[in-house]
């Protein structure tokens, strides 16, 4: 034995193994787990150093998201205008702003700290939705430059604020008819652009956006992001196009640098000029496979079916919406045509890859869930673990027919806090906003389910993703379902030991077992023994990946 | 979350270009109707595509192929927008020889009204929305829960509607009226989307010179003129020309009686009519018609 054995005795190890759930050190060899138990049991393997960093900490498998996307680094090279307060991958807070007048003041401070005054200022994360009442429009974007372009982008990803000059210098006047051109009672535009054709016309922004969402400091800003709050595993659910080289190698970069601080999946996918045709896209997933490495993984496939259920896009069954916006069509949209799905998950399926569908609303969910019965009836293949990603919507009875054709759910639990007032409200209304995210339904019915954060549409974080899943509370401090709410130990297994098997690594990760990889969340309490509501305030010292330490990045 | 696209501006200026959007539902013939545009046009046509996969190009057409563009011997192009639709629109904007018209195919559950409004885009003018219906899984699919919203509205935003594969339904008539309840929209049935291309996507200018004969004699269709040497009135013009159901097309020149002095150019696809002060008028006012022949 060439490797070193380290011993990490700590306050508590909880494996997520239900045959040795906990311990009270755990030895690591290399970069896999020797063993969980005593320090004495583990002085059993021979020579080893101690290393008592972690002995005052709570030691859990390495948490895994199973749905984010690397724009999650990238918008943090702008400053931060959303509602909520959020850390950056630095670690620094930025407090929310929950007016107008605050954006603007954040804005006003920013301005002021840049140069070259023909350099547009960008921002990101404004949520008009928590601000009743006034909009924000140009001549408000106006009292913080009338100079300087300045361009909000949306938390939406759907909509920018422009001030002025920004208007003026992408030649955005009274006569343009671009619909989303959005104009005041004379006629003027009042700086908002409501979806891409108007957006792309602040060609400036835009293009600085491109610029930093495809960056390697946003690759970096991302995994920063991961182990500040505990994740050891992110998947980049379709950002990436897998079949540009430039692009895969651009990653494999960064995960070979010992001290890039995350393992990545990327998922393949025909979106953002992604591979199309289906056959083709799982043939370069499949190839890549071959040549995945340590901290660059393989081997699923993301595609989306519908909108976003604040948005009024996602396609829900009768009833349909509850509040819906004057002018709203009735339904949601298709991204793909429904009879087309069968055949694009066919093609996945048949390669032996695991496809993970955007399904929000359950119309999408069971026409995702149909196109797998229809690809099992032509392919018959045991352990796809076929996903349905958000699964927001989904039915008792959509859960059931999952479990019966051995499909996972990854349950956009953040949602109920960030939007399950809007949900009650207005989306969905009272009754099918409770039954959201029906983590306890999954459960009930025996479908294997993970909750995620969508990052950059929530905030990282698997503290909070499940703290979402046990108390149901919303951002106004109501409980929205209470009889969805789930233990925390069913929403540990959620974001460990059950991610790992969505995404076909239950074998190397997911929990602390010897010859497991040495991937852990450092904790400074234990989840177990908090109360369920401080679940999300545990401090996290950071994170263990492959027996590399990482260090949450210090708080401000 | 979506992800920015580019900007698009005209490098040159020049005639706009005008812009077709073809929409309608998967399997309806859209991709047919795209090949037929790209091996008959007589104008340098442009295509913007989702996806090269389908669309079927003689091989003896090809020129040159790039990337996402394809470049035909007849001086069409047909670009896919698997890049993007800003990246596929700078490339067809910034082609070496601008095209005439652009044609946008929408994506099957698209609505294409939704991608008229690129077609303000400066360069650019909207000619009109085409939508491609199946005329054998038309009433299938307004009934459908899934689909059936989009269908209808893909229908409402259309300004003429290509009933197609009417050679493959008993009634097509029938079929016809299910549409036109759905939408008051002009009709025009097709088998294999085949229908002139004056019809499709307009007349070019030379279409317009009095000798410039109809060009588009096929039996179904007509073409014809009219001349308007005095000023008319523009209430009882427009009135007349959205009740002429026998016309889908017109292309012209008018003046009216409020300022004679003006001319304007008059651009109707089916129930669409737009009218724009003319810079180029015609020495003699007129409109060319395309319609149905009536029997
Ligand atoms: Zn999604
Ligand atoms: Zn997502």
């Amino acid at each position: 034995m060439t490797e070193e054995t380290i011993i990490y005795p700590a306050r508590k190890v909880i494996t997520m193994n239900p045959a040795f759930p906990e311990g009270q050190a755990v030895a690591v060899r290399g970069d896999r787990v020797l063993g969980v138990g005593t320090v004495d049991e583990l002085a059993g393997w021979g020579d080893h150093t101690i290393d008592d960093r972690f002995a005052d900490k709570v030691i859990l498998p390495g948490f895994i998201e199973a749905h984010t996307h690397v724009m999650a680094g990238g918008v943090w090279q702008f400053p931060y205008v959303g509602f909520f307060d959020r850390r950056d991958p630095d670690g620094k807070l930025w407090q929310g702003s929950t007016s107008i007048d605050e954006v603007v003041d954040r804005l006003i401070e920013q301005e002021s700290m840049m140069g070259d005054p023909s350099e547009p200022l960008i921002a990101w994360g404004l949520d008009p939705i928590y601000m009743p009442g006034e909009r924000l429009v140009a001549k408000h974007l106006d009292r913080v430059s009338t100079d300087r372009p300045i361009f909000v982008y949306h938390a939406s990803g759907h909509l920018g604020t422009v001030n002025t000059a920004m208007l003026e210098r992408s030649e955005i006047t009274e006569h343009n008819q671009t619909p989303g051109v959005v104009k005041d009672p004379d006629g003027q535009p009042n700086g908002e652009l409501q979806e891409p054709a108007a957006m792309m016309l602040a060609t400036s922004a835009f293009e600085r956006l491109v610029v930093a969402i495809g960056s390697q400091e946003a690759k970096w800003g991302y995994a920063n992001e991961a182990k500040n709050t505990g994740q050891t595993l992110i998947t980049d659910l379709g950002t990436t196009r897998v079949n540009d080289p430039s692009q895969v190698e651009a990653w494999r970069e960064v995960t070979e640098d010992p001290t890039y601080p995350a393992r990545v999946m990327l998922a393949g996918s025909s979106m953002f000029g992604g591979e199309q045709d289906p056959d083709k896209l799982a043939a370069i997933v499949n190839d890549l496979k071959q040549e995945q490495s340590p901290k660059l993984r393989f081997g699923i496939i993301k595609i989306v079916l519908d909108g976003s259920i604040q948005g009024f896009t996602a396609r829900v069954s009768w009833p349909y919406y509850f509040n819906p916006p004057e002018g709203h069509p009735g339904n949601g949209l298709w991204l793909v045509p429904p009879d087309q799905v069968a055949d694009i998950v066919t093609a996945h399926h048949k390669a032996g890859l695991t496809v993970h569908a955007h399904c929000n609303g359950d119309q999408t969910a069971q026409v995702f869930i149909d196109a797998v019965e229809t690809a099992l009836e032509r392919h018959p293949r045991w352990d796809h673990r076929h996903t349905v990603q958000h699964c927001q919507l989904t039915t008792p009875a959509q859960y059931r027919q999952m479990a019966a054709l051995g499909m996972n759910a990854n349950i956009f639990s953040n949602h109920i806090y960030y939007w399950g007032d809007q949900h009650r409200d207005f989306t969905v209304g009272p009754e099918r906003a409770a039954r959201m995210d029906a983590c306890a339904t999954a459960l009930r019915e025996g479908v294997k389910f993970s909750i995620h954060s969508d990052s950059p549409i929530t905030p990282m974080g698997h503290l909070h993703t499940a703290w979402c899943a046990v108390n149901r509370l919303t951002a106004t401090g109501e409980v929205l379902g209470p009889d969805e709410r789930i233990d925390v130990q069913d929403a540990l297994e959620a974001i460990t030991i059950n991610a790992a098997y969505q995404l076909k690594l239950d074998h190397d990760m997911g929990s602390i077992e010897a010859g497991k990889l040495a991937d852990f969340a450092i904790l400074e309490d234990d989840p177990l023994a908090v109360e369920p509501a401080a679940l999300k305030d545990i401090g996290v010292w950071g994170t263990v990946v492959g027996g590399v330490a990482h260090q949450a990045g210090t708080s401000n | 979350m979506a992800l920015p696209i580019k900007q698009v501006r005209a490098t040159e200026v020049g005639d706009l270009i005008s812009v077709t959007i073809v929409g309608g539902y998967l399997g309806a013939g859209k991709t047919t109707l795209v090949n037929h545009i790209l091996a008959n046009a007589d104008q340098r046509v442009a295509v913007m595509v989702n996806d090269f996969g389908e669309v079927n190009i003689d091989a003896d057409l090809i020129r040159s192929r790039d990337g996402d563009t394809i470049s035909l011997a007849n001086g069409c192009i047909c670009c896919s927008m698997v890049d993007g639709f800003g990246a596929a629109l700078q490339t067809i904007t910034e082609a070496p020889v601008r095209p005439e018209r652009l044609v946008i195919e929408a994506s099957g559950v698209g609505y294409p009204g939704q991608i008229a409004g690129y077609a303000h885009t400066p360069g650019l003018k909207l000619d009109g929305v085409v939508v491609v219906v199946d005329a054998e899984t038309i009433r299938a699919n307004l009934r459908s829960e899934y689909i059936g919203d989009v269908v209808r509205q893909q229908c409402v935003e259309a300004d003429l509607i290509v009933l197609n594969k009417v050679d493959l339904v008993a009634n097509p008539d029938a079929v016809e009226k299910a549409v036109r309840k759905v939408a008051d929209v002009s009709v025009v049935q097709a088998r294999s989307a085949h229908i002139p291309l004056g019809v499709l996507i307009g007349l070019d200018r030379s279409g317009l010179e009095p000798s410039g004969a109809p060009r588009s004699a096929q039996d179904r269709f007509r073409t014809w003129m009219q001349e308007f040497p005095d000023p008319v009135d523009r209430l009882s013009f427009l009135a007349d020309l959205g009740s002429a159901s026998d016309v889908l097309r017109a292309k012209g020149t008018v003046r009216f009686s409020e300022d004679p002095n003006t001319f304007f150019d008059v651009h109707v696809v089916g129930k669409r009519v737009t009218l724009t002060q003319s810079d180029r008028p015609w020495p003699t006012p007129r409109l060319v018609y395309i319609g149905l022949r009536t029997t």
